[in-house]
């Protein structure tokens, strides 16, 4: 038997957490692979402003990029573990190279006392 | 026990952090131009908030999932963007108002330079923030906003006709002179209802759902503390019309100013009602501003899948921290160019309700899904006055800005 996942209305635009919990962004948009006519696959998440910025119509998408950076992360679709309203990955942020806009400000915010 | 603490704490916080600088002023100035006429609107708007935040509440409770997360689920990336971007705008613009609220009214008290006044409240604010936890954040400044009973006090003193104020609660509109009054007259209705009904106070309800852990058997509880609560926040509004319809109106005198409130009380009970007036507002006013920076942070973040959360330290929720703490600083940067900041508390409430109708739109699809809220949708009650109040903000947004025109601003 074949499984269906409505991906648009499951997957996309939902929050990503880590191994950990820890949230470490969104699915901003989603890589398929195949063609017209053909079977399409879903092959990866891509999370980052880089990603949800190209969804939207082309000055604002540019605005954005401005403002919030062109960070696109691929996360391969084998790194799903579950998914609820939340996607959860196997592995740890850091290990896939997301959340790392938060490390960087966490090392500048770390040494105020009582951070 | 445990419960009914929760519960008490709950609806004196909720009632304590009513008020904020616009509801204020507007309330006040009601009162000196149009006396007891526009009560009726605190009473529709008081409603309007408890509609609005109970569904807010009950869906953060249900979904364990904070609103702005599936604002972007459910109605998109581009929708949910406009509603991020007109809301973050807003509440930096409501924060800015708040902040110049607080100088305002410690000049009152010590005399020191406002600039500097601005500085020390950024100072504070940024601190309090930093050190205290989310449960203590409330309570601090719910409890000590519950200064602001002196209003009360003071409108009882005043002796108004009892019947009259009634009177007030029963939608009309009063004999005016001319047709540049009756545009004032709506202005205010306007006005008065977006001060009530203000975006940020439902996104920062909800977030704080999740700070304090609420899970779907909390719903009663969402429900009790959201009626009660801001039906006897909302008595602290009424109170503020009544003081303006008896202290200024006869003096013909128009308050402009949030400090001006404070007359009523210290006429009345000298010294003691003066510093309880003024440092009620204060805590009135630094609670909204807290508000409003950490409900940008909390929307933000949850747009943007950012760790979240005053329960997590902040190097925890580094950009999350980073974004309160920008909006502090950004409206303490507005307001300290010296722009005038009545004017700014009027465009914080006039753009409001502006972008209202974006804000509560979302909330009320996602309460209604059943796909969503299963057994937790709205009932046939919160439905139709979830559409109801859509129809009448979006009727008071569409007439808010040419309004603001036409009356100069509220100068009539």
């Amino acid at each position: 038997m074949r499984e269906f996942l409505d991906v648009v209305r499951s997957v996309l635009d939902h929050e990503v957490v880590d191994s950990n919990e820890m949230p470490c962004g969104m699915v901003d948009d989603i890589e398929v692979e195949g063609g017209a006519g053909g079977e399409l696959r879903v092959t990866a998440l891509l999370v980052g402003a880089g990603a949800w910025a190209d969804r939207l119509p082309r000055p604002f998408g540019a605005a954005a990029k401005l403002i919030f950076g062109r960070q696109r992360t691929r996360v391969p679709w084998g790194e799903v573990s579950v998914i609820t309203e939340r996607i959860k990955l196997r592995s740890r942020a850091s290990e896939l190279g997301l959340g790392g806009a938060d490390r960087k400000a966490s090392r500048l915010i770390g040494r105020l006392p009582g951070a | 026990m445990k419960k009914w603490v929760e519960i008490f704490l709950g609806i004196l916080t909720a009632m304590g952090g009513f008020v904020e600088v616009g509801e204020l002023v507007f309330s006040v100035n009601a009162g000196a131009k149009f006396r007891f006429s526009l009560l009726w609107v605190s009473l529709v708007g008081t409603v309007g908030i408890i509609v609005y935040c109970e569904m807010a509440g009950r869906i953060a409770a249900v979904k364990e999932q904070p609103v702005f997360n599936l604002i972007r689920e459910r109605a998109g990336l581009d929708a949910g963007l406009l509603t991020l971007v007109a809301a973050t705008a807003v509440n930096l613009l409501t924060c800015t108002a708040e902040i110049g609220g607080i100088a305002i009214v410690w000049q009152l008290l010590s005399g020191w330079p406002y600039r500097w006044l601005i500085v020390v409240a950024f100072v504070f604010l940024l601190l309090t923030v930093w050190v205290l936890e989310f449960e203590w954040i409330e309570r601090v400044f719910g409890l000590f906003g519950l200064l602001m009973c002196v209003f009360l006090v003071a409108a009882v003193y005043l002796r108004p006709d009892w019947g009259q104020v009634a009177a007030g609660f029963v939608p009309r509109v009063p004999h005016l002179e001319s047709t540049s009054e009756y545009y004032l007259f709506a202005y205010f209705v306007v006005a008065l209802l977006s001060s009530i009904m203000l975006p940020y106070e439902t996104y920062f309800y909800a977030s704080g759902v999740i700070e304090d852990g609420w899970n779907p058997s909390d719903i009663n509880l969402n429900r009790i503390i959201c009626v009660v609560g801001m039906t006897l926040g909302s008595v602290l509004g009424v109170a503020l019309v009544i003081l303006g319809t008896q202290v200024f109106q006869p003096r013909h005198i128009e308050p402009e100013l949030p400090g001006a409130a404070a007359l009523g009380p210290a006429m009345l009970f000298g010294k003691v009602g003066l510093i309880a007036a003024i440092l009620g507002m204060f805590f009135a006013f630094a609670g909204a501003a807290i508000e409003t920076a950490l409900t940008n942070a909390y929307n933000l973040a949850q747009f943007l899948g950012w760790p979240w959360g005053k329960f997590r330290p902040a190097r925890d929720a580094a950009r999350f921290t980073l974004a309160w703490a920008a909006t502090f600083a950004l409206s303490a940067l507005v307001i300290i160019t010296g722009v005038d900041p009545v004017s700014v508390v009027e465009y914080s409430i006039v753009f409001s309700v502006v972008i209202l109708p974006f804000t509560y739109f979302p909330l009320l699809v996602i309460a209604a899904d059943k796909d969503v809220m299963g057994e937790h949708a709205n009932g046939w009650l919160a439905n139709a006055l979830g559409w109801f109040y859509l129809v009448v903000i979006t009727l008071a947004a569409l007439a808010a800005i040419p309004l603001l025109i036409i009356t100069h601003g509220g100068q009539g």
